[in-house]
């Protein structure tokens, strides 16, 4: 028997409380004057000897009670071997399922020791069986069902995800909170070093938990990966398409590795590279030859090594044709055309190619033809083509409106219904221009630029901005970018013109960026990169497309989603690593390519000295059991304790004790009352 | 209407003269205006002389006549003498309730002024006492002397110590008619002392009543632990137990009484012992009562 807290054995002092005033302190009763004495007798020994006999179990109560209040502080425990303690024990059985198992036999070794460690429990001992990848996964249920365990063992297969021992440290921690008993944890894995979380406390096990590591392997194994692959995601012109890829080889010798684009399973290019020790090496093809439609493609290269799953890696690839845009401008305007053209054509990899139309001439113009319109400095169109562009935009077509001298001298916006404030000449004013003062970098048409810093604007129509969000002002506050949905579409409003009169934006480098995310913003054919990392998630629909079917179909060709999942998730997490299909909420296909994280790639595995710090002083292990916790040092195991507290105990003799005194002091105020 | 009127009730009215109004047409009214009540000294009968009565009550046409003595005893319509005599010593300060002994005392004193003044136009005095003489008023028959009297009672504040010997030897100084003698007193004195004190009052003819004032809690103690009690008269400490004072106490203030009332009979003198938590209307009915019953 121990106390945790002895120092609190000093609150034994108050105990001559309770002796000072039952005791020692003189009885001090009111004197009661009375008419005559004369019938009385003293009788003084008689009282004190009464009141002291009459106060003496409340005395001992008061005692008993304030001794067993320290006692309880002082928070008691017995030591109770650990073998009396087997009853409540369970042992958890986890074996590393991430990607780098994958290498050799490293899984099938894992589930070979688990289940030698499995048969040597003692047959009353519960057990459960988990999974780490990117999470802790239970197998089966705490049991003392061999067949049961060993069944939950072998149906471990390996993933393609990245490994986190911080998750099993995280997962361990819930699940010792559901568990009255201790947990004897045997971790399986090859204890690979990518694997440690940033801060090493993050590996602390609570105390209940004692840590058996089971490594697999206890060196580093050489491996060549395809560490990453820039390739566009969609491609209009093949010509122009280029594929980049490194190759990265870890605890490598110096070597030449082949690389290979894989188009649609053939392979379109072979190059050779040479990749240094233990180092990278970059790889670029100069063309991406891919039909029209989606496209399957992947860099291999040829390793031969421990890990083959990382020599190959995924990207999609989209091929269209380029998207017709319909510039209108002024009869009088030929600057505009010819700076949006150029910015339009110089970027977006030849997405896009403009039509433009001067704007007296755009009554047989239908707009639906096109990915998205511009009207330059326009203030008045055919009506026919009004009413056509307004149906347009609420259909979910898109418009750029740039607002130059000619829109300043009405009275409203043209589509865009804001009212004109007023037209301002900054090239009047002191400086002769203004420059952009807030930007939202959120928005796409200014995520890429450079917050427009040194554009010189000289003029600007000042609008009101209600109902539609703005993207960028001027130093004075004009709003500058202006963004309003109508309908299911968008317009965007540019205060100021394209012409390179009204500012010198169309000349500064920052208004190709400009024009080439605004075309893709507006168009709604932004697609993100055709590759993917498992574990990260894709967004299936927005908000607003609630109820409307997607479909998923991963590597292996299941649909993982239910028909329930198919109409109301959101995103969905790539776990495997292949090419999933898609088919969108807003209805567009898609194939995206996924690969593993490639940190998995790096097999080096975690120092001896990292590993006995984590089994032994982490989890509350001194240092000589601490190599004893690494499994294969040592055969014996040493006699363990438990300690029991005796805390709520005690507390319990304390409630009953205060309920007695109480008691007994209740009758003792009775008595008082009375008179 | 209320029959018996609580002392606790009377406290709260100001006026002595008004308590004892209260108290004296209560109890008349209730006792039918009997013409038999009052002190004054009508002739009666004639009772045989003894030893140690007063040869001033002998009947000397009589004893010319038949040769025997024989005393005259009195009662009827001539105007009597009534002296109260108030105990306003500490001791009588004492109560346990709402109502005090010296209280009580001027409640009854009141009520027998009230009676024997305006019910019997009998002249009536005061003497208060405690070791000495505090205060006295001649008896009389005057206009005002109800008021005198009252005003005498209201001013009788309890203190020092009690001596019945100088209050009586002035008394008997000033005494020279025959009359009734009330005595309003808690006797915290041996009963031999107090009897052999007032005694020589009962020679000179006059009748002698002793009223013994006491508190409920001066007869029947309750004590819950162990307290000092000191003495009112005295200052004197003492640590008393409740043992004591529930099983000892209650059988010594008992003899005394006994004791008392014993010598004082003994002695021709009248006896009575008012508790002050008692009805004074049906204390005082009582005591006339036995008085007709006596005459």
């Amino acid at each position: 028997m121990g106390f945790l807290a002895p120092w609190f054995f000093a609150g034994a002092a108050a105990l001559a409380v309770p002796l000072y005033l039952h005791l020692l302190r003189r009885h001090t009763s009111t004197p009661q004057p009375f008419s005559s004495l004369m019938f009385f007798e003293p009788r003084t020994q008689s009282s004190i000897r009464h009141r002291r006999l009459r106060y003496l179990l409340l005395l001992a109560l008061r005692v008993a009670l304030l001794t067993l209040l320290v006692f309880a502080f002082a928070d008691p425990f017995i030591n109770r071997p650990a073998a009396s303690v087997t009853a409540n024990k369970l042992m958890a059985i986890v074996v590393d399922n991430s990607f780098s198992m994958r290498a050799g036999s490293r899984l099938a070794d894992a589930k070979r020791d688990g289940l030698s460690v499995l048969a040597s429990r003692a047959p009353t001992e519960r057990a459960q069986v988990f999974a780490l990848g990117s999470g802790l996964e239970a197998m089966s249920q705490p049991t003392d069902d061999s067949r049961a365990l060993h069944a939950a063992i072998e149906a471990i297969q390996p993933t393609d995800s990245r490994g986190n021992f911080g998750e099993l440290s995280r997962g361990l921690r819930s699940f010792s909170n559901s568990v009255s008993g201790p947990i004897d944890l045997h971790f399986f894995s090859d204890m690979q070093k990518s694997d440690m979380p940033a801060n090493f406390s993050d590996l602390a096990l609570p105390a209940k938990v004692s840590l058996t590591l089971h490594p697999v392997v206890t060196s580093a194994v050489a491996n060549w990966a395809v560490e990453s692959v820039n390739a566009p995601g969609q491609v209009w012109d093949v010509k122009k398409a280029r594929v980049q890829a490194v190759i990265a080889g870890y605890e490598t010798p110096a070597a030449t590795r082949t690389a290979s684009l894989v188009v649609n399973s053939k392979v379109i290019a072979t190059q050779k590279v040479q990749v240094p020790a233990n180092g990278r090496a970059a790889v670029e093809f100069n063309s991406l030859n891919v039909p029209y439609g989606f496209s399957r493609c992947a860099v291999r290269i040829d390793s031969d090594d421990a890990l083959p799953a990382d020599d190959i890696s995924y990207f999609a690839v989209e091929r269209s044709d380029p998207q017709k845009v319909l510039f209108l401008h002024q009869a009088s305007d030929t600057r505009s055309p010819i700076y949006f053209g150029d910015a339009l054509a110089a970027s977006a990899e030849s997405a896009f190619t403009m039509q433009s139309v001067a704007a007296g001439q755009a009554a047989s113009v239908e707009p639906s033809k096109y990915a998205f319109v511009v009207l330059s400095d326009v203030t008045s169109l055919p009506s026919s083509f009004d009413n056509d562009l307004e149906r347009y935009v609420r259909g979910g077509g898109g418009v750029l409106i740039a607002a130059g001298t000619n829109i300043g001298r009405a009275s409203r916006i043209p589509l865009f219904g804001a009212s004109i404030l007023n037209a301002q000449y900054y090239s009047n004013g002191p400086g002769g221009f203004l420059t952009v003062g807030d930007t939202d970098p959120s928005h796409p048409s200014i995520a890429k630029a450079d917050r427009w810093s040194d554009v010189k604007f000289y003029y600007a129509v000042k609008v009101d901005d209600a109902g539609s969000q703005v993207a960028a002002r001027l130093t004075d506050g004009t709003p500058l970018l202006l963004d309003k949905k109508i309908g299911e579409g968008r317009v965007l409003l540019l205060a100021s013109g394209l012409d390179n009169l009204t500012n010198d934006f169309p000349l500064h480098p920052d208004f190709v960026p400009f024009v080439e995310q605004t075309a893709f913003y507006l168009s709604g054919s932004e697609r993100p990169g055709g590759s993917r990392v498992v574990g990260s998630y894709l967004q299936l629909r927005a908000a607003k497309e609630r109820a409307v079917s997607v479909e998923v179909v991963d590597p292996a060709g299941r649909r993982p989603l239910s028909l329930q999942e198919a109409t109301t998730a959101q995103t969905y997490q790539l776990n495997d690593a292949g090419f999933y299909e898609l088919r969108l909420a807003d209805g567009r296909q898609d194939v995206v390519g996924v690969n593993a994280d490639r940190r998995e790639s790096d097999l080096a595995v975690m120092s001896p000295d990292a590993l006995s710090l984590w089994a032994g002083k982490l989890n509350g292990l001194n240092a000589s059991t601490s190599e004893q916790a690494v499994a294969g040092t040592s055969a014996s195991t040493p006699q363990k304790f438990s300690q029991q507290s005796l805390w709520w105990y005690v507390m319990l003799f304390v409630l009953l004790t205060a309920v007695v005194e109480s008691w007994v002091a209740n009758l003792h105020l009775g008595v008082r009352r009375e008179e | 209407m209320q029959r018996f009127l609580d002392p606790a009730v009377l406290a709260r009215i100001s006026s002595l003269d008004l308590i004892a109004k209260t108290v004296v047409d209560g109890f008349v009214a209730g006792l039918h205006r009997s013409p038999d009540f009052g002190f004054s000294q009508e002739f009666a009968e004639y009772r045989a002389y003894s030893p140690g009565d007063d040869l001033r009550h002998v009947d000397w046409n009589v004893f010319a006549r038949t040769e025997r003595a024989y005393l005259k005893r009195y009662r009827g319509e001539t105007n009597s003498l009534l002296t109260i005599l108030l105990d306003a010593s500490s001791s009588m300060n004492y109560s346990s309730h709402s109502v005090s002994k010296i209280d009580y005392a001027r409640f009854i004193a009141a009520s027998l002024f009230y009676l024997a003044i305006q019910n019997q136009r009998d002249a009536a005095g005061l003497i208060i006492f405690d070791d000495e003489v505090r205060s006295y008023i001649r008896p009389s028959t005057r206009f005002g002397q109800l008021h005198r009297l009252l005003a005498g009672l209201e001013h009788a504040e309890p203190r020092a110590r009690t001596d019945y010997a100088k209050p009586l030897n002035h008394f008997q100084q000033f005494l020279r008619r025959r009359g009734i003698a009330v005595v309003l007193s808690d006797f915290f004195e041996p009963a031999e002392s107090v009897v052999r004190t007032i005694e020589p009052l009962r020679f000179h003819g006059n009748e002698v009543v002793l009223f013994h004032i006491l508190d409920p809690r001066e007869i029947e103690p309750k004590l819950g632990e162990p307290v000092i009690l000191i003495d009112s008269e005295t200052s004197q400490r003492m640590e008393v137990t409740p043992e004591y004072a529930h099983a000892e106490y209650p059988q010594k203030i008992a003899a005394h009484i006994e004791e008392l009332r014993t010598r004082a009979r003994s002695s021709g003198i009248d006896y009575f012992l008012l508790r002050t938590d008692r009805p004074l209307d049906s204390a005082l009915a009582e005591y006339l009562t036995i008085r007709q019953e006596r005459n």
